[in-house]
């Protein structure tokens, strides 16, 4: 792709754009309903926190199935969906051709959902399976690797079929997420669900596939946004880039050893807590080199931008605090509480979430060939997304402190330590409110916008479109 | 990383090589755990669950109590769980060999449970349990729907709740535990790790420098 770089807005549209609009925007559409109702179960699973008697009279609103439902809607319906489709358009744009197989892409999104649906449902009623990241019923499993292949297809075909011999960063990481989550679930299922394994060595395999969810799947997905998005609004090549693919194998090579940090000191043997510390500092290396070629996002401006540097901040962070907690000394007071549910918030919403709002906020007007429709309901989403994610981290890190704190001292009983933590367990509520709204104004804004790009765009080029259509390949 | 297949297969490498290392290893050091066999009790440990009790992990499991109880005791020296009455021992892998889905849990909003059937000074009894699912407590939700409410015809079910109060149903109606309850309550009073496993016991002490050159005297 080495286009002259051209001033005019909607030359920055192509035909690869144009050409994957339908498909792109049904997977978006998607993710941002998933994410909607993954925000009102999370809110009622926060309120039961402190008033357990909320809803639970009824068995398929009990917090267990709640909290595994919110997650669940989560990681497979919001970051799945979200993620392929930035991943996809990603992989189209270094690729130099329209994507190839997208009737398989609709297809596979179809199943896909239907398969996460049929999946909610089956939790509702009593199949979760108990394990962390992967509560869905296994008669929906087989059916989600056939829909995630389907749809992956057309980016290991644009990879593969690039125009250009030299591959960047962000196609690495997003063929690496697209071709591995596949093997992934397909070997955490065969060995938790279909012919289990025997005692505790299934919460080690749970362990292994939740972290394997992070590091081989969501956290690729959203650097592949990051190394392709940064360089082109900023217009600056990324510095240190020849460090980009010791930080790419880092991650997928050592990423995964990282699963047994929550079962230190629990019934399992104790190189499984140990080579999880090795890993998560080994992992450092990743994080640091990530940190260095991204760096240029803290220069430029505008909404996309925000949202990265949001998302790298939290990205960093998450890596540091997963170390830091996987040390005996720190998890005495940290494990079992709510500092792992605020670690998982920065992982999954500070960093993964971040970065696919940033893609999106930077995608869709190119997707669709129009601006946003609505600027405020752009800033206001960004502003009070970020809000929600600050407050509902802080709430919980201050009531994990507490209650860490407190259960050591065993006179301590659960009333007591209830009562201390209510308050910053009401200030979650409040944050999973702040942040179920603030996608609420995404959902309309992207309704809004998606709606209507059949029309020809708007003489006016709109103030989004205003970042350098310079070359793509160098910068990214 | 201009060569695709290569590419690929190193992907694919790289995570059979961390399935093989963390899931595999550990299946082939705890996958053949056997059952400890105590030759002064003639008897071997741990004992397979009742049928209704393993029945119950499966509501215990499906209802997602592991959200906030844990089903393991870390060691003396860590944590607090051996002074709060949890456990006199630590768990160690053998307690779970014959659980279908071992629910050890991540979060401790509630107490740890997996010896609730042994505590001491005394285990809570299924009246009390089967009381606080019904009618739960300003901690604990109530779980109404495992219990059916019955008119009383002829004598009381012998599943029915012993409440009183302002829980207490009417006169001519009772409470009665359904089959799901039943084995709830069965499970949780069979979670037992009183037998102390050669392996669950505390390393002993390294000796002390000054010890071991007064043994050799």
């Amino acid at each position: 792709m080495t286009t002259l770089p051209t001033h005019a807005a909607p030359a920055e549209v192509t035909v690869i754009d144009t050409h994957a609009r339908w498909p792109l925007l049904i997977l978006l559409t998607a993710a941002i309903k998933w994410l909607i109702l993954s925000g009102m179960l999370a809110l009622i699973s926060a309120i039961q926190l402190h008033s357990p008697a909320f809803l639970s009279d009824c068995a398929w609103l009990t917090h267990g199935r709640m909290a595994a439902l919110s997650e669940t809607a989560f990681v497979y319906g919001w970051a799945a969906n979200a993620g392929l489709a930035i991943a996809l358009w990603i992989l189209g744009r270094l690729g130099g051709h329209p994507l190839r197989a997208l009737n398989w892409v609709v297809v596979g999104t179809i199943f896909w959902n239907l398969g996460i649906a049929a999946g909610m449902v089956g939790i509702a009623t009593g199949d979760m399976t108990s394990f962390a990241l992967l509560q869905l019923p296994r008669y929906v499993q087989p059916l989600l690797v056939f829909a995630y292949a389907a749809i992956a297809i057309s980016g290991v075909l644009a990879w593969s079929g690039r125009r250009r011999a030299v591959a960047y960063a962000s196609q690495w990481y997003a063929v690496a997420a697209l071709f591995l989550f596949p093997w992934l679930i397909t070997a955490a299922q065969s060995v938790l669900l279909w012919t289990p394994v025997r005692g505790v060595v299934q919460a080690i395999g749970a362990g292994w596939y939740a972290q394997g969810v992070l590091a081989l799947w969501l956290f690729p997905l959203a650097l592949a946004a990051a190394y392709y998005v940064i360089p082109k609004v900023t217009g600056r090549a990324l510095p240190s880039y020849e460090a980009a693919p010791l930080g790419f194998w880092t991650l997928i090579v050592v990423g995964t050893w990282t699963g047994g940090r929550q079962l230190v000191g629990g019934p399992v043997p104790a190189w499984i807590p140990t080579i999880a510390v090795v890993g998560g500092a080994l992992l450092l290396f990743h994080f640091v080199i990530c940190a260095i070629n991204l760096q240029p996002v803290f220069t430029g401006r505008g909404t996309a931008l925000r949202f990265f540097r949001f998302g790298l901040v939290a990205y960093v962070l998450a890596g540091v605090l997963a170390l830091l907690t996987s040390f005996r000394g720190v998890a005495l007071h940290t494990q079992f509480t709510f500092v792992d549910a605020a670690l998982n918030q920065v992982s999954l919403y500070g960093a993964v979430s971040m970065m696919f709002f940033g893609a999106i906020t930077y995608l869709v007007p190119r997707l669709t060939g129009r601006a946003w429709a609505s600027p405020a309901l752009l800033a206001g989403h960004a502003a009070l997304v970020k809000l929600g994610v600050l407050i509902s981290v802080g709430a919980l890190v201050v009531a994990g402190l507490t209650q860490g704190g407190l259960l050591l001292d065993a006179k301590v009983t659960f009333p007591e330590i209830f009562d201390q933590v209510s308050v910053a367990l009401l200030i979650n509520t409040a944050a999973q409110f702040v942040l179920l709204g603030a996608n609420l104004l995404l959902l309309v804004n992207f309704a809004r916008t998606a709606c209507v790009c059949g029309e020809p765009v708007p003489a006016a080029a709109p103030d989004l479109f205003r970042q350098p259509a310079t070359v793509e390949a160098p910068a990214s | 990383m201009k060569n695709g297949p290569l590419f690929l297969f190193g992907l694919f490498l790289s995570v059979v090589i961390t399935w093989s290392g963390v899931v595999l290893g550990s299946h082939l050091q705890l996958g053949g755990l056997a059952p400890f066999y105590d030759e002064t009790e003639s008897q071997a440990y741990p004992q397979r669950p009742l049928g209704t009790a393993a029945r119950g992990q499966l509501v215990y499991a499906d209802l997602g109590c592991a959200a906030c109880h844990t089903q393991q005791v870390r060691r003396p020296d860590f944590g607090s769980d051996q002074a709060r009455g949890w456990g006199e021992r630590q768990s160690v892998a053998r307690d779970y060999i014959f659980q279908a889905r071992p629910q050890i849990g991540a979060s401790r909003f509630g107490p740890d449970l997996a010896n609730l059937g042994a505590r001491k000074p005394a285990a809570p009894t299924a009246d009390a349990l089967y009381e606080l699912l019904y009618a739960g407590s300003p901690t604990h939700p109530a779980y109404p729907f495992l219990f059916a409410s019955d008119r009383v015809v002829g004598e009381r079910s012998a599943h029915a709740l012993k409440l009183s109060g302002a829980k207490a149903p009417p006169a001519n109606r009772e409470v009665v535990a359904t089959e799901r309850a039943q084995t709830l309550v069965a499970y949780l009073l069979n979670l037992n790790t009183g037998y102390d496993y050669p392996e669950s016991r505390p390393l002993p002490a390294p000796a002390k420098p000054a010890a071991k050159e007064e043994a050799k005297k």
